[in-house]
């Protein structure tokens, strides 16, 4: 009886190893897709940010381009007798 | 979990009727994305606190650990479609934003070149107008270069000959046809009364200005043929006969000079022929048809006044008028 119940023993504690192992793996896979994740989210972070920094400097420059014109057009207008020689 | 399952379902919209429903759905669908992933973390949490709480107080831990990785690859998955969905719509939106920004720097620098096009069709009006206002020297066709002038000077002369006056060119073309064809017409007479007259030797010369010398018979015969003294119109069977020998010329001054070609006199025509181009130059630029119909009323006239004149006092007055010009 003794021998029988070591024997049973053994084969819980490896069966309860083996789960063990099961959800190791099952925790690992969790975490390494949650990793991925997080990557992919720095690296569209890091790529809206570079694209919003671009958007931004085109902004600038059309706004400056657009003042500039303003000013281009407004001195036109302000002089109208250039454009009727 | 069943907060979890209620919002990721969404009800389907209708058909979009124009592009304000299709964008405004689009930012709705963008919101409730960005909603769904803030309760996320939430429900993530609350999830994690129930199963914790569960772990311990039920007897059955085998079906919650089970049940435990199944909501977690459930999150996960949910996870995974709410960022990509998420991002796409940022990407497409900021690509959107970076092509509209795009389309107005081509409209702008269209509008940029289409200004400077007017701005330099303006600069070249007003510099056209102001070169309009620029008036050259006046120099007269007739006053040929002097012997040591270059043909640098010759081109200077043409250069600020371009402004001057056409009145006189024309009248004076128009006389010297005329006295061409009154001295073909009529035959030669004798001119001696005729006081000073260039010979031809010195006519034949474009620079020589002399008018006293010893008028020979030869000279005479040689000025009825062609009666103009100024050398504009010698200028011409000067340059096409260039190897004339001298014995041809009995009037020369030097008459001690050898009669092998001097390569002084080589060398004047060599001085002397870029200055007849010069010149012929702007006889042919200056003598557009253009400008001969400028002034035909006034040469006509003059024509008509020396032929009249031509059978009365013949050359005499026309020399008299030659050397009144």
């Amino acid at each position: 009886m003794a021998r029988a119940g070591g024997i049973t023993n053994a084969v819980n504690v490896g069966i309860a190893v083996q789960a063990d192992w099961e959800n190791r793996e099952f925790v690992s896979h969790i975490s390494l897709n949650v990793r991925r994740l997080f990557d992919f989210l720095v690296q569209f972070e890091a790529t809206t940010k570079n694209k919003l920094a671009k958007l931004n400097e085109k902004l600038d420059t059309l706004e400056r381009r657009l003042e500039l014109l303003e000013v281009q057009v407004g001195t036109a207008t302000a002089n109208p007798a250039m454009f009727t020689t | 979990m069943e907060t979890m399952s209620s919002t990721v379902s969404m009800p389907f919209p209708r058909g979009p009727t124009s592009y304000d429903e299709i964008s405004m759905q689009q930012s709705m669908l963008f919101s409730d994305s960005l909603k769904d992933l803030r309760n996320l973390r939430k429900q993530l949490y609350s999830a994690a606190e129930y199963f914790e709480f569960s772990y311990t107080n039920d007897d059955q831990k085998h079906i919650v650990v089970n049940t435990l990785k199944d909501y977690s690859v459930k999150a996960l998955v949910n996870t995974v479609d709410h960022l990509g969905s998420v991002s796409y719509k940022v990407n497409d939106l900021l690509d959107e934003l970076v092509d509209e920004v795009s389309g107005t720097e081509l409209r702008l620098s269209c509008i940029e070149q289409r200004l400077r096009t007017c701005q330099e069709y303006i600069d070249r009006e007003g510099l056209s107008q102001q070169s309009l206002m620029i008036n050259g020297s006046k120099y007269h066709k007739r006053y040929i270069l002097p012997v040591g002038e270059t043909v640098q000077g010759a081109i200077h002369t043409k250069l600020n000959y371009q402004g001057c006056n056409l009145d006189d060119e024309d009248d004076w073309h128009q006389l010297k046809n005329a006295i061409r064809s009154t001295i073909g017409d009529t035959p030669s007479v004798g001119i001696k009364g005729r006081s000073p007259s260039p010979s031809p030797r010195l006519a034949q010369q474009p620079g020589n200005f002399s008018f006293s010398g010893t008028i020979t018979r030869k000279d005479l015969d040689k000025r009825t043929m062609s009666p103009l003294r100024f050398p504009l119109l010698r200028s011409g069977s000067f340059s096409s006969k260039p190897n004339t020998p001298k014995s041809s010329r009995p009037t020369t001054p030097n008459r001690s000079r050898p009669t092998t070609p001097n390569p002084s006199s080589g060398r004047q025509q060599y001085i002397l022929e870029p200055r007849k181009s010069a010149s012929m130059r702007i006889y042919f630029e200056k003598e557009s048809p253009k400008d001969i119909e400028q002034s035909p009323s006034k040469s006509k006239r003059l024509l008509k006044a020396l032929l009249s004149r031509r059978k009365s006092k013949k050359d005499e007055m026309l020399y008299t008028y030659l050397d009144e010009y």
